[in-house]
């Protein structure tokens, strides 16, 4: 398993270079100029020129040069829209809060969907399993923007509970982390659902309670640990994207994360942000996939990496 | 294996939760003087005058900085900021003498110095910044020049072989000895102009005219050996404790995307005339969030509400005391290309009697009334006519809706029944809610001169290259004054100007706006101006729509000091916040 992870931690930066480069492409040939503003303002021709020229944005060849230099120290240049903030800046105070949203949305979607789950597995066609199985129907088909609206504007606009958004304390994150937790855990209820149907029924969990160990035994010992392995695949891309936040979920809940950043960057054509954004992306998609392989092995001693 | 699970992810969660990114919470306690607390739609990007070129940002830095001239928001007149009485004026008009008062003093004590605007204003016209409103300054004799010098110096910085330093002394000297800024003294500045700029008192009201502490700042500098720039690092405009300021306040938080607070600068000179002490600045970029906050009372005022959302047509019409809606300085109209081909085919619409035929079709009153429903000024000219006192705007001349006349024109100019133009769109960004309006317009066209038109709508990143590069017959589009003169709109139509995207060119009117530039007596300037603007409308290069509007929310029995204008001139330190009624009464200290 170490030869997993040391020959995989080997293959990021190398992977992260391709990423880079093929997004880089892309966004250099994406019409327009990041100095455009939105309502369509541009300062004096001279003054266009010195400002493509101080953000090394005259020629790809200038652009790469800058750009590999910054990051060798460590810095991602500077944010074209949010001139005066530093991509670097931007991503150190936003991303922390992404990724601790994410994390309460993933503790929210693994209780709710492996609560559901069970109880759809253990009581087929009961009042509990109807009502999980719609909650998870629900779950899936509503949009984030709906349910977040809804939620704010009942719990926070006429109950007032909790505060109207924002990220002071972690009152505020219990509406975003169940919005953003919702759709998740429908997945994970409908996979736990499904894996379970099967288990119960397979011949060791038969064996067992044939020798008399309890249902709720079997089920929690036995049964669950298998039937997460799906769930498992499910929760490595799932949790990168949860972690590095939701557009809609940060915007209606006013969260100063990175969510923000994936839509508007590329709608402004802001390079360096983008980039950014999409290196830390990839970085974690690579890293929790490792994870999750490797958290196969441990639920499964059978499998081999 | 359920409890290993739950531990794990229990105990992630409280790790992750220690370091959450939490912010700062409020201040707890009521200051002395009062607190206004009120919502911004978009994030403050930065707090640097010279760095900026967003309406948000200003609003803050208005607050922490003072140029030498002010806005009165309550007449809208100019007056003295930090400078102790207008200018002084040369006969000629190009040459300005300002007198900084002398209790005006920064936040830390030091006094507001001549040599604090010149390097200020240094930061723009040095091209090292890359400031976006580096061209307001190209009036003053020598910047221009010294721009570009100072670029090219940069560009051939590296075969130079010259140190970052030795080029910043060379560039300092040339400023000193091309360009007309100079202190007279520690109190005294004169500017020396090209031609005499009627509107210089605006400019030196305006937030990139903001002087910055030397003293501070330079501790903050960011030499690049590399390309031999010379800037003030970011971070001296967000560090709490080095930043010095010269308005009405000093930074005390900023949550970047989430708020900011403002305290009273114990040091400002005209401390008696501020209505409250603190500013809360909460930024919320959802508009249902911000709506809920201010129905709950969390703020006291929520400028900018989205004019364009459904729910704003019905609180116009609402009725309520607290929803002001006003014109603004602004106008939304359709630009057509003006180029002789496009594409290399050639384009009717460079032909002035195919667009003032279009622009005839067009029924503005029922636009305003039935499609964007909120009842905006009709637009006949580009300047809006309420906007100025010192300018009329010719709207005697503009264009009436007049179906006949226009397929008469459209005739006239070889195309009877709209027969032979073919293959034009309107060309709109996504977002924004322009789709209707174009519809409306096309449908407009199509029953009123037989026109077709197709709709094409982009990203707006897209939209801004095409219109750019010509590429469109027809694009929607809106303008802004920047500062209270009418060449903040004209001048955007001169045939060399870089916003005249429709490549309108008219030699007259290029030459009415360089006289207007010459002269002195405002009254005569004026006429100038109101006669190229006559061509200009004549010529319709734009078809002009209607005047934006503004929106704004605060109780007027509560909130005192706010005064829905046109141009958004507010003193945010002027604004009182009272209890009740009886508060309201008590005069102002």
């Amino acid at each position: 398993m170490t030869h997993l992870i040391f020959w995989r931690l080997l293959q990021l930066p190398l992977i992260l270079t391709v990423i880079f480069l093929v997004t880089f492409t892309l966004v250099w040939i994406l019409p327009g100029s990041p100095l455009d503003r939105e309502d369509g303002r541009r300062p004096p021709p001279e003054v266009e020129r010195t400002m493509l020229a101080q953000y090394n944005l005259d020629s790809p060849q200038s652009f790469l040069t800058g750009y590999v230099r910054g990051l060798a120290k460590g810095d991602f240049g500077p944010s074209l829209q949010y001139r005066g903030q530093p991509v670097r800046g931007i991503l150190a105070k936003g991303l922390p809060v992404s990724m601790s949203l994410g994390v309460a949305a993933l503790v929210v979607a693994l209780f709710l969907g492996t609560f559901a789950g069970v109880m759809g597995a253990l009581r087929p066609g009961s009042p509990l399993d109807s009502a999980s199985l719609g909650l998870t129907l629900l779950g899936i088909s509503l949009p984030n923007f709906v349910t977040g609206t809804i939620l704010l504007v009942v719990f926070a606009g006429l109950l007032r509970w909790v505060p109207v958004g924002g990220w002071t304390s972690p009152v505020d994150m219990i509406l975003p982390a169940i919005t953003l937790g919702l759709a998740p855990a429908a997945y994970i209820a409908r996979l736990v659902r499904l894996g379970l149907a099967d288990i119960m029924s397979a011949d060791y969990i038969r064996t067992a309670r044939a020798k008399g160990l309890s249902q709720t035994k079997a089920l929690f010992k036995h049964a669950l640990k298998v039937a997460y392995l799906p769930v498992l695949s499910f929760l490595g891309p799932a949790a990168a994207s949860v972690m590095t936040g939701s557009f809609v979920v940060e915007k209606v809940f006013n969260i100063p994360g990175i969510g923000d950043y994936f839509v508007k960057s590329v709608q402004n054509k802001d390079q360096f942000l983008i980039l950014a954004i999409v290196l830390v992306y990839s970085t974690m998609l690579i890293l929790f996939n490792l994870i999750v392989d490797v958290a196969y092995a441990w639920l499964d001693p059978r499998i081999e990496l | 294996m359920l409890r290993q699970l739950c531990t794990t992810v229990c105990l992630t969660a409280a790790l992750l939760a220690a370091g959450c990114g939490f912010q700062s919470e409020e201040p707890s306690g009521e200051t002395q003087g009062g607190t206004f607390r009120f919502l911004l739609g978009s994030e403050v990007k930065t707090l640097d005058p010279q760095g900026t070129s967003w309406l948000v940002d200003f609003m803050v830095i208005r607050s922490l900085y003072e140029p030498l001239l002010r806005t009165n928001a309550e007449t809208l007149e100019l007056e003295p900021g930090a400078a102790e009485a207008l200018p002084t004026v040369s006969e000629d008009g190009r040459v300005y003498t300002f007198t900084i008062r002398e209790d005006a003093k920064w936040s830390n004590g030091d006094p507001v110095l001549a040599s604090d605007f010149i390097y200020g204003w240094k930061r723009a016209i040095f091209a090292d910044s890359a400031a976006d409103y580096a061209g307001l300054f190209f009036c003053i004799e020598g910047a221009e020049d010294f721009f570009t010098w100072r670029a090219d110096q940069l560009a051939n910085f590296s075969k130079s072989g010259k140190t970052a330093e030795q080029a910043w002394d060379a560039a300092q000297k040339r400023f000193e000895e091309t360009v007309g800024i100079k202190a007279l003294g520690d109190r005294e500045l004169q500017i020396t102009l090209i031609d005499p700029t009627a509107y210089l008192d605006e400019l030196t009201a305006f937030a990139t005219f903001s002087p910055v502490h030397e003293a501070s700042a330079s501790k903050f500098l960011d030499v690049n050996a590399g390309s031999g720039s010379v800037t003030v690092k970011a971070e001296y405009f967000k560090d709490l404790d080095a930043l010095v300021t010269n308005g009405p306040y000093t930074l005390t938080q900023w949550d970047f995307r989430q708020r900011l607070i403002l305290d009273q600068n114990p040091n400002y000179w005209d401390k008696a005339s501020m209505g409250n002490t603190r500013l809360v600045i909460a930024v919320v970029i959802d508009e249902t969030n911000r709506g809920i906050r201010y129905e709950k009372g969390e703020v006291d005022w929520y400028p900018g509400v989205p004019t364009s959302l459904p729910s704003s047509v019905d609180l116009v019409k609402s009725g309520r005391s607290d929803v002001h809606y006003s014109p603004a300085a602004g106008t939304y109209f359709y630009r057509f290309n003006c180029r002789p081909t496009i594409e290399g085919k050639p384009n009717p619409l460079a032909d002035p009697r195919v667009r003032r035929a279009l622009s005839m079709a067009v029924d503005r009153e029922e636009l305003v009334n039935n499609v964007t429903r909120q009842g905006q000024p009709v637009a006949r000219t580009f300047v809006p006519p309420y906007a100025l006192t010192d300018y009329k705007a010719p709207v005697e001349a503009g264009v009436t809706f007049d179906p006949e006349a226009g397929r008469k024109l459209l005739a006239e100019a070889g195309y009877p029944g709209g027969q032979g133009l073919t293959g034009m769109t309107i060309l709109m960004n996504a977002g924004g809610g322009h789709e209707n309006q174009a519809q409306a317009i096309a449908r407009m066209w199509r029953e009123n001169l037989g026109v077709e038109m197709q709709l094409e709508v982009i990203e707006r990143t897209a939209f801004s290259d095409r219109i750019r590069t010509g590429g469109f017959t027809v694009g929607r589009s809106n303008w802004f004054g920047d500062y209270r003169d009418a060449t903040t709109f004209l001048d955007m139509w001169r045939s060399n100007d870089g916003n005249n995207d429709s490549k309108y060119n008219n030699p007259r009117y290029d030459e009415l706006l360089k006289q207007a530039a010459k002269t002195v007596d405002h009254a005569e300037r004026a006429e100038l101006l109101r006669e190229a603007e006559t061509i200009l409308i004549a010529d319709q290069p734009l078809m002009p729509l209607y005047h934006v509007t503004t929106l704004q929310l605060f109780d007027p029995a509560r909130v005192k000091g706010i005064y829905p204008n046109a141009w958004g001139a507010t003193r945010l330190d002027r604004v009182r916040v009272v209890a009740d009624e009886a508060d309201a009464a008590a005069p102002a200290e």
